[in-house]
């Protein structure tokens, strides 16, 4: 490995990963947003819009990003819709990263026995005072491992946004690798920025989700 | 049709071709799942033993393949063996390793998770009886695991079907290589072809997902009741 | 408390691991790098004359999705420019020939690490290249060129604002070129030729940079573009490539080239894939025969 090509790279990389982290995180935000609007819809049981939810959820879970990126871009511009490379990224990533956090909220809400609500109810609070009040808090705390591990997965998958032109790090490394054959350290820089990116929110996880054991995230 | 870029589907073999992009995809994800559950439960036992070195090396293992985008571990084995091995792997087995150890990491989580889901009391009364580790495993432990691993287990060949969309980023001729082919062959009779092959693609890994997890939510549902 | 600790330790180890998995990266291709260099044949990557020839498959890398150069019709099977030459090939070596898809940005890659024998897609001859992989004799010209749709035709690169961005493909001439002689031209860039094409479609760059022979048949093909710079660069030539040290074949490849001017095969190449796209206007300016000028010159 050459030092002299790694200090060259270093810059590229580090901006890289700074679009990464813009783009993956404003994904991550929009989707939580998205995530409690259907969760909210569906636990609410409102009309129409609560199948809309559900088709719109089944839609994203079953389908993958990079799929999902191609037909926004290269495909929607065809019926007159365009965006340009970031707000395509950021569209795709909340597109999928939605219907896992409402999926999420979701069980979290299931968690909590229909007993608390009925006792909030016969206090005489009001159906979404109970949501506010009784249910969300709780609901909330249930949902921290499966969220976590969203957050993780969403990052992950920001990888694919090399599809649509945006230089990330994968993108980056490909096109060093193209441009000038070091692909040894255009690898090696590769592994290294994703673990300093993804460690830190992984440990992170893993001390907030302590005492609540995780299963099958990301599905 | 012509406006949505429908029309090039049917020309010539095309939606045969995509079908068999479809099934380089499917069988890369079949092929890995198929060696990651037995993997995956092998090592899920192993993480539940007392040996701490043991559980170190699993856990390492584990975080280390989760926390890499799967992309990345594609290019590692696909470009990085050559180098530093000199294997001389094709796209499909560099996706069917890259895919079999990652996947035997994530079904190691889920019957770890399920393993110690199962109340001590099952083992201690096991024990009780006089039953050797290995029919405690056999009969007392695995059946109840089972159950609740069953559903996870397939959601996970969706989430791998999924994935093996980014198996064209290393040269596998699968469905997008082949919907970009086709947009590219008749650019010039069908310029609207990016949305009606895209919106077919997506469609027909829909397609192949959707009954999955239908089948994981239903059973998930009647292990809960 | 004890299992945060445990995750900790877990993870730095996990980080160490890989750290040390990438040292070994580096030091078994810098041992493989000088084996090569240093016994030459014994265990390289590639694959002699012979040894295709006893297999009975050659592994040729070419384009598919850029027409007319290199693509799959809707029958599935492998046409252009390029594939016609392929073609030939396998019926001249007696052996079958497996396609393996390329992207411009991997065709480096796939020659060192052995994954094609030969590299049939539109490569143009550069020292850079040169130094990573073995080019055998041309048999067609290009420069650079930009397309652009006809409502701002770009005419010359200074008229690139600092607002707009040129779709240029990874891993091309076009890429290198801007890079090094116009850093302040914002590019866009993509990986396939498939995803170029359509981002210039549907208006995501103000122009397209890439070899001038795709952009003319780019924008002979498609009304409303117009290719303003005809000609960038340098005149370069497109050749097939082998990897490096693989004498054995590179030798078969120049003497078929050789061999082929007698037959002007390659403006029959160019009549069976070109002519419907170009029509006969560029057949003298494109075509070469037998390694043109620079079968004297080495690549």
């Amino acid at each position: 490995m050459d030092a002299a090509v790694l200090h060259e790279y270093l810059p590229l990389y580090a901006k890289a990963a700074l679009l990464t982290i813009r783009l993956g995180l404003l994904g991550v935000l929009l989707s939580i947003l998205t995530g409690l609007f259907c969760a909210a819809v569906q636990y609410l049981k409102i009309p129409l819009l609560r199948i809309i939810v559900r088709v719109y959820i089944e839609l994203s879970r079953n389908t993958p990003l990079l799929i999902q990126l191609f037909f926004i871009y290269y495909g929607l511009p065809k019926i007159g819709i365009r965006t340009d490379p970031a707000v395509c990224g950021v569209a795709g990533l909340t597109f999928l990263g939605g219907s896992y956090m409402a999926e999420a909220f979701r069980s979290g809400l299931e968690a909590i026995p229909p007993i608390q609500e009925e006792s909030a109810l016969s206090l005489g609070m009001t159906r979404i005072q109970a949501a506010v009040h009784v249910i969300l808090p709780q609901a909330l705390s249930v949902s921290v491992p499966a969220f976590v591990a969203n957050v993780i997965f969403l990052l992950k998958e920001t990888s694919v946004f090399s599809a649509v032109s945006l230089m990330d790090l994968m993108f980056t490394a490909k096109d060093l690798i193209g441009l000038y054959y070091d692909t040894t350290e255009a690898l090696f820089l590769l592994v290294v920025f994703y673990l300093l990116m993804l460690l830190p929110v992984s440990i992170l996880g893993s001390i907030v989700e302590k005492k609540v054991r995780y299963a099958g995230f990301g599905t | 049709m012509q406006a949505l870029g429908l029309d090039v589907l049917f020309k010539g073999k095309n939606f045969l071709r995509l079908l068999g992009g479809l099934g380089v995809a499917l069988k890369i994800s079949l092929i890995s799942v198929a060696l990651s559950i037995p993997l995956g439960i092998l090592l899920g036992i192993l993480m539940t033993r007392k040996n701490r070195v043991l559980r170190a090396i699993l856990r390492l293992y584990l975080e280390t393949l989760r926390i890499m985008p799967q992309m990345v571990l594609l290019f590692l084995v696909f470009f990085g063996t050559t180098r530093a091995l000199g294997w001389d792997l094709d796209g499909e087995t560099a996706s069917v390793i890259v895919f079999t150890l990652w996947g035997t990491a994530e079904m190691s989580d889920l019957v770890r998770g399920a393993l110690i889901s199962i109340p001590k009391h099952q083992f201690e009364s096991a024990e009780a009886l006089g039953l050797t580790k290995a029919q405690m495993h056999l009969y007392i432990i695995l059946p109840q695991a089972v159950r609740r691993l069953v559903p996870l287990s397939i959601n996970l060949i969706t989430r791998m079907i999924k994935t093996t969309s980014l198996v064209l980023m290393i040269g596998v001729v699968e469905v997008i290589k082949v919907a970009q082919q086709i947009i590219e062959a008749n650019r010039m009779v069908s310029p609207n072809g990016a949305f009606g092959m895209y919106l077919t693609v997506f469609l027909l890994y829909f397609i192949s997902c959707f009954p999955i997890s239908l089948l994981a939510g239903k059973l998930e549902k009647s292990f809960r009741e | 408390m004890r299992r945060t600790k445990w995750f900790a330790i877990s993870f730095l180890a996990a980080l160490g691991v890989t750290l040390a998995g990438c040292g070994q990266v580096s030091a078994g291709s810098a041992a493989q790098a000088a084996e090569t260099t240093d016994d030459q044949g014994s265990k390289a990557v590639y694959r002699t004359l012979d040894e295709i020839k006893s297999d009975g498959t050659v592994n040729i890398g070419v384009f598919s999705d850029k027409n007319p150069f290199g693509y799959v019709d809707e029958n599935g099977a492998y046409q252009g420019y390029d594939v016609y030459f392929a073609e030939r090939i396998g019926q001249d070596l007696g052996v079958k020939i497996n396609y393996v898809s390329t992207e411009a940005a991997n065709r480096v890659e796939y020659l060192e690490t052995g994954k094609v024998d030969i590299v049939l897609a539109n490569f143009t001859v550069t020292k850079e290249r040169a130094e990573k992989v073995d080019f055998a004799l041309p048999y067609m010209n290009v420069a650079l060129g930009v397309v652009s749709p006809d409502s701002r035709v770009i005419t010359d690169l200074s008229e690139i604002t600092a607002d707009d961005e040129v779709i240029v493909i990874s891993g091309t001439t076009a890429e290198t070129y801007l890079t090094e002689n116009n850093p302040e031209i914002k590019l866009q860039k993509y990986d396939t030729y498939a995803n170029a094409k359509n981002a210039i479609e549907n208006g995501n760059g103000v122009a397209w940079a890439n070899d001038n022979t795709e952009v003319i048949a780019f924008a002979l093909q498609n009304p409303g573009y117009t290719v303003g710079i005809p000609s960038l660069g340098s005149q370069d030539t497109i050749a097939p490539a082998v990897s490096k040290g693989n004498t054995t074949l590179l030798d078969w490849i120049n003497d078929e080239i050789r061999a082929l001017a007698d037959e002007q095969f390659f403006h029959k190449d160019y009549e069976a894939t070109l002519v419907d796209t170009y029509g006969l206007d560029y057949e003298e300016s494109l075509v070469l025969e037998g390694g043109g000028a620079a079968a004297t010159a080495a690549p």
